[in-house]
């Protein structure tokens, strides 16, 4: 079976030799390449060789198409990424400073002609020609309620969201949403066979389950609504989100669902059951100083918890560029050897 | 009449509704209480039972922690302007988010906290040099530098905290300040911030006013190092 196949049959429960098996490993494609990370990121075509080269060094299953997270601002406008040789790159400017920006702020009618677009573009067509048939492609996306924070900083983006005017807030939500509904159209069309939808103020570490209720369920409905949830995974950034699984699982119909290292695997797995794939993600911020024993034995926890009644993928965060080549090379190792199902799942 | 706008002013805070909280002072203000009755006898217990009901509360989040900041610092600023006499300062603190990093929100709860509990804050912002931290200590004649950082390679990196210790280490102000860290990557590894050289944190803007008016106290001499 293919990696891609794997995790098909992952999501569905139809028998497979093994788990889905993610690394997620962006920034290390610069060093991988022997680039810095702004030369790196400047060129499609590096980005993509470095996931080639990083997912032939390893052997995980997937392959991703983000370049950074400011990538979404700079398709609305921002002029100005801060790079840096330890870690990922950061919006170095936001294009909302006032609220009077957010009725200046464009959502590009075709996304794909914007030239930010063009790189992301020519990263994919080169993913999906050499493994689109066969691997997870991966793309990023952020939630209509969590990019204000990309374009005018969190702490402005909270004050607008519990204290500003409703009228504005509700201006620039819609923006967000129409430029997610665009984005994800976009990423599909290019290829794109797995869509992380990154939502952090779908987890009520970010808000309370009221403002969640009232808030976040109903703009991620018009987010998803036009697109569907079909390749669609549920991420809250590394916060929490196991007691809306239920939630979104009868109101978005959303089927895979990224946990959070800091929650327990076993109740999301419980709650998610055979409806959806539970993805146990290890902590990797941890991982940059365990040993590999420790490391080994992290993953091994994770599979008997998460493999029972199967549905179940091994995945990581954004692998922090610390983490010890021993450590991704243990991790993955481990997760292949006790991430086999013996004799084919049942 | 007391205990009663301590618990109106109370709620509105746990519900993140800061009208109400306003309400609620300007009502007690009416009724002839003294500005400095409000801040002493009403925000500052409340922000301290804020930092107690945010540890025990499994559904406290990030929108309660900054509404309570915002909330208590407003109040603060307003009351402030009706004191008869000026409030005595418990201490200075100079904060910013670490080269590289431009997140602020945490680094804003943690101002709204010290702010409502008498420690003058200065901010240096975000994306700010190591040198800079120490530089402004000195000039505001601080005793504690607040860094905060979101991501691990701005947490963990040598133009962060890490190079703060090192500059003080080098200029021999090590007694003078002490180095306090918090943001997401401390969260995941409560030991990160013995790695990067600094004398506390917090898990959350809240409770990191408490560590702060802890470690002023240590410098100031008024408490010993336990």
């Amino acid at each position: 079976m293919t990696p891609l196949e794997i995790l098909v049959a992952a999501v569905t429960g139809t028998p497979a030799s093994r788990i889905p098996i993610f690394c997620n490993l962006l920034d290390q494609g610069a060093r991988e390449l022997g680039m810095s990370q702004q030369a790196y990121y400047a060129n499609g075509e590096h980005v993509a060789a470095g996931q080639l080269k990083m997912r032939e060094r390893y052997g995980q299953d997937n392959v991703w198409s983000l370049f950074y997270v400011g990538k979404e601002a700079e398709l609305l406008g921002c002029n100005e990424i801060l790079f840096s040789e330890d870690g990922p790159p950061n919006v170095g400017d936001f294009v909302i400073k006032t609220y009077d920006d957010i009725a200046k702020l464009e959502v590009p009618d075709d996304l794909t002609a914007h030239p930010a677009w063009t790189e992301t573009a020519k990263c994919l067509k080169i993913l999906t020609d050499e493994v689109g048939a066969t691997h997870p492609v991966c793309a990023y996306l952020t939630a209509s309620t969590t990019l204000p924070a990309l374009l005018m900083g969190m702490d402005k983006w909270m004050e607008l969201l519990l204290t500003g005017p409703a009228d504005v807030r509700d201006e620039l939500l819609r923006k967000c949403s129409d430029f997610y509904q665009k984005e994800v159209a976009a990423y599909r069309t290019a290829g794109a066979n797995v869509l992380v939808y990154s939502t952090p103020f779908g987890s009520t570490s970010f808000v309370g389950m009221k403002r969640f209720k009232e808030f976040s369920m109903p703009w991620m409905q018009r987010d998803l609504a036009p697109g569907g949830v079909g390749s669609i995974v549920y991420y809250c950034g590394m916060a929490p989100f196991n007691n809306v699984i239920q939630q979104v699982l009868d109101e978005l119909k959303i089927g895979v669902y990224y946990i959070s290292p800091l929650a327990d695997l076993a109740e999301a797995k419980a709650i998610i059951g055979t409806r959806g794939l539970t993805c146990g993600v290890i902590d990797d911020i941890s991982l940059i100083d365990w040993t590999p024993q420790q490391t080994a034995a992290e993953v091994k926890r994770m599979c008997e918890i998460g493999m029972v009644g199967e549905h179940f993928l091994f995945g990581t965060g954004v692998m922090p560029l610390d983490v010890p080549e021993a450590n991704i090379k243990a991790m993955l190792a481990t997760a292949f050897e006790y991430g086999k199902y013996t004799g084919g799942s049942s | 009449m007391l205990d009663a706008i301590i618990k109106a002013y109370n709620e509105a805070v746990f519900e993140t509704d800061k009208a109400a909280a306003f309400a609620v002072v300007n009502a007690a203000l009416a009724d002839g209480m003294k500005a400095e009755e409000i801040v002493f006898k009403v925000v500052i217990p409340a922000v301290e039972e804020m930092m107690s009901n945010i540890t025990k509360d499994p559904d406290a989040n990030l929108a309660q922690h900054f509404m309570t900041a915002q909330i208590a610092a407003e109040v603060t600023e307003k009351m402030l302007l009706k004191f008869e006499h000026p409030p005595e300062i418990i201490g200075r603190v100079v904060i910013g988010t670490a080269r590289g990093d431009l997140h602020s929100l945490g680094k804003r709860i943690v101002m709204g906290c010290l702010k409502a509990l008498m420690v003058d804050v200065t901010d240096l912002g975000v994306n700010v040099p190591a040198e800079k931290f120490v530089d402004e200590a000195i000039a505001r004649d601080a005793q504690v530098i607040a860094v905060s950082a979101m991501m691990v390679h701005t947490a963990t990196g040598d133009g962060g905290a890490r190079r703060v210790r090192q500059i003080l280490q080098e200029r021999g102000l090590e007694k003078r300040f002490k180095l306090v860290v918090g943001g997401a990557p401390y969260r995941f590894d409560n030991e990160l911030y013995k790695t990067v050289g600094a004398d506390g944190w917090a898990s959350d803007g809240v409770n990191a006013g408490r560590i702060i008016i802890d470690l002023i106290k240590e410098v100031k001499g008024e408490v010993m190092p336990s």
